[in-house]
């Protein structure tokens, strides 16, 4: 007897069992801090919801006509989100997973393969809206005191609610397969999802929402809100979402809608598996065409590198890992979102009007200036650990042609760090010259901030390239893998904490030395000595931690059977 | 050329090479044998300096592997079993990074590369990327860099794996003639009738020990298998047609 298409999901689910059950080393702190952040998310997305909702409550038919839109647009914003992550996860579980050659080649019944790679696709596309949608809607039910009716029918509306974006996903993605090779189309999705996002990043932020909390700007309200309803349509899965969960709120049951949502989820998915039926075979085979991919040849970055002062074998590594970045489309397509976020971060220092606090202006920009130093630093520990520490693991299975070569570990590790130095430092001097003169702050804490992100990077890119080598993961399979694993979150736990200490060594001789300036009284020399000694002391934290680090690594690489 | 004294290396509790010794003198073809999880693939990686031994010492042209590992490396071309390489080079960029690691000039490699290409039949493929490149093609080109620097000796793991007869044929001429040329070749395959016919000597190594050593003719006699092909030798030397699977 043939087992029912569950059967094919047994290895994800033993394989998560198996995991769950060989603890590695780590994997106790991974969850803990996880855990706490998971726990912190919710616990911040749920009280924030609860009091927006119970303000709303004292302004019965704008609260009520708010709650409505607000439903509306949180549904319509992760309809958009399921469809797009639906497209993503369906190429993969359809058309490049390892294990469908298996699949493909034992007397499995279609149906019964895609029901189970379509399950797959709609846990794995929707469970981050799914966990970001229980807080909002257990909070405005319990603001509401909302009946069990409605978490009944809360439960009945997202069930469909994602099914649907899931379904049309996938049959995007076939259409998209029939038309690109695979491993091309998933090229061309992900630079569309990251231009997607950071084009949401900017918008968002340009928008500026903080001006609806100013008095002035209150005549704009209407025009905004007007904005804002003319997206909700009723035609949308979303608008039925909305108005089910809000006909529930209300003590009713909105049949309509709650039938729109199931029978189009249904139809969806049925559509999908004839479409699948029909066509998934001979868009699988053209997946697995050998592809002759176009590629930028980078001739001028190898013309340049050669005439780098530095021995052939640390061209050679500078060379390969330049070009092999540049080609991997998941690697250089993240500079985009941060090159988003970063424009960002300097636009919000535009933005910031202290000058409305007229006494504190000086004393706060000044205060401002740490925070943006301890803020620089804390992105450029995001980018470190994203981009550097997996740096060693990127050899993968190729490895042993460093290893064989006579090419000695240190100058390996060494490559690495300059390779992801330079271009870091680049971006946080950039950052914190800009954000800081954008703040008008006085010239002193400019070149204080200017120099301290420099050490503060020297200290961030070595502990991360270091604690990299010390924590590799050769055989991940791609290197966010590697960021997420323990190494890359003892790095982030090990950066945060060096970033605190270095602001606070930094922060007390430079508050000390303004509030005397602005105060006129004369700074004795036993503190001018101990001020001093501060500043040397972040210097030299940020000095020793990179000579540890790498030497650490280099030790590891050393040792590394 | 490649020499190995007493080599110890060890897992945790299991000692996957217990004291093996192996002297390849130049030009000499070398065959390493034994059955799955003998050792020979942990020797062979401690050779290649991906492994650190426990005990012993290793020597590639007179160089000791752990004392000047760099000069030690630079005479020696590593094939390995699996040919792994970065995907997002093409043939030549990767040839081009490799004779860089060897310490190279540019402008040496070039024609080098180019030769090699033609050689290993890879020149149409040479501004390709490796990721399109069958399992055989990234083979040669695996041995294309392990020849780029014109190594003294080098180290094969399963030359054979992935081939096609014609890229077989091949690889035995470019062995051959490299022989005659003074390089020293270890060789270790599963492929008996491939060292019967390449291999100038051989040893047999079983639960991480030398069992035997010498011409084919040497080892038929030791296992009373005169005449015979080396199939009965090599099982009765290695204890029989038993299954045994024990490296990790």
């Amino acid at each position: 007897m043939r087992h029912a298409f569950p059967w094919l999901l047994l290895p994800t689910v033993w394989g998560a069992r198996n995991r769950a059950r060989r603890r590695q080393r780590g994997d106790g702190l991974r969850a803990a801090l996880f855990g706490a952040m998971g726990a912190f998310t919710f616990a911040a997305i749920f009280a924030v919801v609860l009091w927006l909702t119970l303000q709303l409550l004292d302004y019965e038919e704008l609260g009520d006509y708010l709650v409505r839109l607000g439903l509306g647009w949180l549904f319509l914003t992760f309809l958009s989100f399921v469809a797009f992550s639906a497209v993503v996860t369906s190429l993969a579980t359809f058309f490049l997973s390892e294990d469908l050659r298996l699949l493909l080649a034992a007397p499995v019944p279609r149906e019964r393969l895609f029901y189970s790679r379509h399950l797959r696709t709609v846990v794995q596309s929707s469970w981050m809206v799914v966990a970001f949608v229980l807080p909002v809607l257990l909070a405005i039910g319990l603001a509401r005191c909302a009946t069990a009716g409605y978490y009944v029918t809360a439960v009945a509306t997202v069930v469909p609610f994602v099914l649907i974006p899931s379904a049309l996903g996938a049959l995007a993605t076939l259409l998209l397969v029939s038309v690109f090779p695979a491993r091309r189309a998933r090229d061309v999705l992900m630079l569309m999802g990251l231009g997607f996002a950071a084009a949401l990043v900017l918008l968002l932020r340009f928008i500026r929402p903080e001006r609806l909390l100013s008095v002035q700007s209150l005549p704009d309200v209407t025009a905004f809100f007007a904005t804002l309803q003319s997206p909700v349509t009723p035609f949308l899965p979303s608008f039925w979402a909305g108005e089910s969960l809000y006909a529930a709120l209300r003590g009713g049951v909105d049949w309509l809608h709650l039938g729109c949502l199931w029978t189009s989820a249904l139809a969806a998915t049925v559509l999908a598996r004839a479409a699948y039926d029909r066509h998934y075979f001979s868009a699988w085979s053209k997946a697995q065409e050998g592809r002759k991919a176009r590629f930028t040849r980078l001739l001028w970055l190898e013309r340049l590198l050669r005439r780098l002062p530095a021995a052939p074998s640390s061209r050679a590594l500078l060379v390969k890992d330049l070009k092999v970045f540049l080609r991997d489309t998941s690697q250089w397509s993240q500079l985009l979102l941060l090159l988003a976020l970063a424009l960002v971060y300097v636009y919000n220092f535009r933005v910031l009007d202290l000058e409305r606090i007229p006494y504190m202006s000086a004393v706060l920009k000044n205060a401002y200036a740490f925070v943006n130093l301890a803020m620089a630093a804390f992105v450029m520990s995001a980018v470190a650990v994203r981009f550097v520490f997996p740096a060693v693991s990127a050899e993968g299975a190729a490895f042993w042609i460093v290893r064989s070569a006579p090419v000695s570990v240190r100058r390996f590790l060494w490559s690495k760090f300059w390779t992801g130095f330079l271009p870091i430092l680049v971006l946080s001097e950039a950052l914190t010259i800009a954000s800081n003169q954008m703040l008008g702050i006085t010239p002193l804490l400019r070149v204080l901030a200017a120099g301290a992100i420099a050490f503060m990077t020297l200290a961030l890119v070595g502990l991360a390239c270091g604690m990299g080598a010390r924590h590799p993961r050769f055989h991940a399979e791609n290197l966010t893998q590697v960021a997420g694993s323990y190494g890359g979150v003892a790095f982030m736990v090990l950066a945060v904490a060096f970033i605190l200490v270095v602001v606070g060594l930094l922060a007390w001789p430079a508050s000390l030395y303004l509030w005397h300036q602005q105060t006129g009284f004369p700074l004795g020399r036993g503190r001018q000595a101990l001020m001093l000694l501060s500043l040397l002391a972040a210097a030299a934290l940020s000095v020793s931690i990179f000579r540890r680090s790498m030497a650490g690594g280099v030790r590891a690489l050393e040792q590394l059977d | 050329m490649i020499r190995v004294e007493n080599l110890v290396k060890t897992f945790g509790s299991f000692r996957a090479v217990d004291g093996v010794c192996l002297d390849v003198g130049e030009g000499e073809i070398h065959g390493f044998l034994g059955p799955n999880g003998a050792g020979k693939t942990t020797t062979i990686r401690v050779v290649a300096g991906l492994l650190k031994p426990d005990a012993g010492r290793v020597t590639i042209a007179g160089h000791d592997l752990a004392a000047d590992p760099g000069a030690a490396k630079g005479a020696l071309g590593f094939i390995p079993d699996r040919p792994f390489l970065y995907e997002k080079l093409t043939a030549a960029e990767f040839l081009r990074f490799h004779g860089g690691l060897y310490g190279l000039q540019t402008a040496e490699i070039e024609p080098r590369a180019q030769a090699l290409l033609a050689e290993f039949d890879l020149v149409a493929w040479r501004d390709e990327l490796v990721e399109s490149f069958s399992h055989g093609m990234k083979q040669r080109l695996v041995m294309c860099a392990a020849f780029l620097h014109r190594p003294r000796a080098v180290l094969v793991d399963e030359p054979m794996v992935g081939l096609d007869p014609r890229g077989m044929i091949l690889i035995k001429e470019i062995f051959r003639r490299m022989s005659r040329e003074g390089v020293a070749i270890l060789m270790s395959t599963h492929t008996l009738e491939v060292a019967q016919e390449m291999c100038d000597r051989i040893s047999i190594i079983l639960a991480g020990r030398i069992v035997a050593c010498g011409t084919v003719d040497e080892l038929r006699a030791l296992a009373g298998t005169e005449d015979a092909p080396l199939t009965p030798a090599f099982l009765k030397l290695t204890g029989g047609a038993g299954f045994r699977e024990s490296e990790p």
